[in-house]
């Protein structure tokens, strides 16, 4: 399988602040990738990179095997969906149909008619006074009439309510089913719920840095969650690397990726879900700055 | 990417239009009177220059500030388009949208600043078309079409103030990534470079003709020339003079006796301030762009502008092509 997107050491400063700090993540094709992390963690950033907007101050990306740069073939590979949803709201879904169909080489103008008219979404009507929803909507089907081969959707669903977001997503799975895996995502998203059911590969970012990234059920099966006594964990640091530690007096709940099987008797293992995991790793990047142990309630 | 252009300004090509075609009808209506009023002058005047300088100016009052239209269109269309050409698609993150289709950001600068270019020149031009019809029997009345105020209004140089207004606007635009203080710009650099170059830099794009004459004698300029300074030269030097009150001073004791001075009662004759002045070997003197430099400045005027216009879009480019977007 060849690789979408492919970033070495991918960095970005404004001035004094870090936005992007040595970010090497790997996405394979066909893969729906959540870009996950807090509020500024990088997300828009490494997007923009990678849609040709922003240039990196060092590192290297390379989407279909090129660096992103301003060339229209290069451009028409690529959908980005930037997460005010810009268009021009003065105008129809039909204006922005017609300048897409004048903009790109192989446009589905019917994607577009089909895709609104099954979401009774009017194309004569100005899209700045349609819902939110319906605006995200009409964004989203425009990206994907473009027919892009990398699809870049920056917090798309963020303002939206759960039933449009619910919507806006099924509308992104179709489009992915109606590329026959030849369509590569990444969708970003502070809320890792939104994206559990669509994705099969995670990005984590947080403090400007790559925290996790890789297919979605191989991370799950990598980590488990120990449950045992309260105690030092030199010894299961040996094999395992523990990325959370949570304490009451007596018990602790380790999150550890697994180095190998676990011998200790004392501990009992447990499956470990997405969400306790991109939790786990932000919190990470809070620990390398020494506060990996969280204590709950009473310590002794 | 020409349908974006259309699709994104047809709503105020049709406001401009019906705008320029009311002013048309205005200058057309009232230009037609003034034309009247001229050809009846012509006929009763039958040639003789001293009639023809008899009559009453053929405009007053505000219609005769109404060329100044010409000089108001360019800075419109530098503040209500220029402005807003880069800045507010970066307000309303549009240029996301526009940026993410397949089409390069620097094709998309080229065909909306070359549109919007030619939008401007053809409102400068058509506007300059009418005040230069309207001002053509005031022109030949008061033989000034080179005099500051009708120079500007006339001719080609609007298109070049259009052409730099609309520059200045995408530019500042541009730098300031809001629609507001670029409009600022607009208006503070348009006005501020006009002056700057119609009060300084005008008189200079060709050296002045300096011509002598006998003092007391009269001097005409040639045709529609630009007078730049008249006076009289005597042995101490050049005194630029707009009447007495100025030569006065200069003169040898002998001739100011000779002046006559009002309130006083004292009497005298002006020939004879002449020709005393003449035997001291004073001239008069006339300083001026003859009229046949009036295309030739119109040209480099306009030419000035279109340059400028030309290296701020240049600016506007490598900007646009080296930001982050």
């Amino acid at each position: 399988m060849s690789t979408a997107i492919e970033t070495h050491e991918l960095s970005k400063r404004y001035r004094r602040v870090s936005a992007l700090t040595e970010c090497t993540v790997t996405v394979p094709e066909g893969r729906v990738s959540a870009l996950v992390g807090p509020n500024g963690a990088g997300k828009t950033t490494l997007l923009r990179i990678l849609a040709g907007l922003a240039s990196p101050t060092g590192g290297t990306a390379a989407v279909l095997g090129g660096a992103p740069r301003q060339d229209p073939a290069f451009l028409a590979e690529i959908g980005f969906l930037a997460q005010e949803i810009p268009l021009y709201r003065r105008f129809t879904a039909e204006d922005h149909i017609r300048i897409g169909a004048h903009m790109n080489p192989r446009w589905d103008a019917s994607l577009v008619r089909t895709r609104l008219a099954e979401l009774r979404i009017p194309l004569g009507q100005r899209v700045g006074t349609l819902s939110g929803g319906q605006r995200a909507q009409v964004a989203l089907a425009l990206t994907l009439a473009k027919r892009p081969r990398v699809l870049l959707l920056d917090e798309p669903v963020a303002a939206l309510d759960p039933l449009a977001r619910r919507k806006f997503l099924a509308t992104l799975t179709a489009g992915v089913a109606d590329a026959g895996g030849e369509l590569t995502v990444v969708l970003s998203s502070h809320l890792v719920t939104d994206l559990e059911r669509v994705c099969d590969h995670i990005i984590l970012l947080a403090g400007s840095r790559v925290q996790l990234s890789g297919d979605i059920d191989t991370l799950l099966a990598e980590h488990k969650v120990l449950v045992g006594p309260r105690k030092d964990t030199a010894p299961i640091e040996r094999t395992h690397k523990v990325v959370q530690e949570v304490a009451t007096a007596r018990q602790s709940t380790l999150l550890v990726r697994l180095g190998g099987p676990v011998i200790d008797p004392a501990y009992q293992a447990e499956d470990v879900t997405l969400e306790e995991l991109v939790l786990a790793y932000m919190g990470a990047d809070e620990a390398s700055a020494g506060k990996r142990l969280t204590t709950v309630g009473e310590s002794s | 990417m020409t349908w974006l252009v259309w699709r994104q300004y047809r709503g105020q090509a049709a406001i401009a239009s019906v705008l320029l075609a009311a002013a048309a009808a205005v200058i057309l209506a009232d230009g037609f009177q003034i034309a009247s009023r001229w050809h009846s002058i012509l006929v009763a005047c039958a040639g003789n220059t001293a009639c023809l300088q008899q009559q009453a100016p053929l405009v007053n009052g505000v219609v005769s500030d109404l060329p100044y239209i010409s000089l108001l269109v360019p800075a419109v269309v530098g503040m209500l388009w220029g402005a807003p050409l880069v800045a507010h698609e970066l307000e309303a993150r549009t240029s996301d949208f526009a940026w993410s289709q397949s089409i390069t950001r620097m094709r998309w600068l080229t065909v909306k600043v070359g549109w919007l270019l030619l939008a401007a020149a053809a409102c400068g031009g058509a506007i300059a078309a009418l005040t230069t019809w309207w001002s053509g029997p005031i022109n030949a009345m008061s033989a000034s079409a080179f005099a500051p105020g009708q120079f500007d209004t006339q001719g080609i140089v609007p298109i070049g103030y259009a052409v730099f207004a609309m520059a200045l606007g995408i530019t500042a635009g541009t730098v300031a990534r809001r629609t507001l203080p670029a409009i600022a710009v607009v208006l503070g650099g348009f006005i501020g470079l006009r002056l700057v170059i119609s009060d300084f830099l005008r008189q200079h794009y060709m050296a002045a003709v300096t011509t002598y004459y006998s003092v007391g004698g009269s001097f005409t300029a040639p045709g529609q020339s630009w007078v730049l300074a008249q006076g009289a030269v005597g042995p101490a030097g050049v005194v630029v003079a707009t009447g007495w009150g100025d030569l006065y001073p200069a003169l040898p004791a002998s001739c100011q006796t000779l002046l006559p001075t009002a309130g006083t009662g004292k009497s005298g004759s002006l020939s004879a301030v002449f020709s005393c002045m003449r035997a001291h070997g004073w001239r008069g003197f006339a300083t001026y762009q003859p009229s046949s430099r009036y295309w030739p400045f119109q040209g480099i005027e306009t030419g000035i502008y279109v340059l400028l216009a030309a290296a701020l879009i240049g600016v506007t480019f490598v900007i646009v092509r080296g930001r982050d977007a």
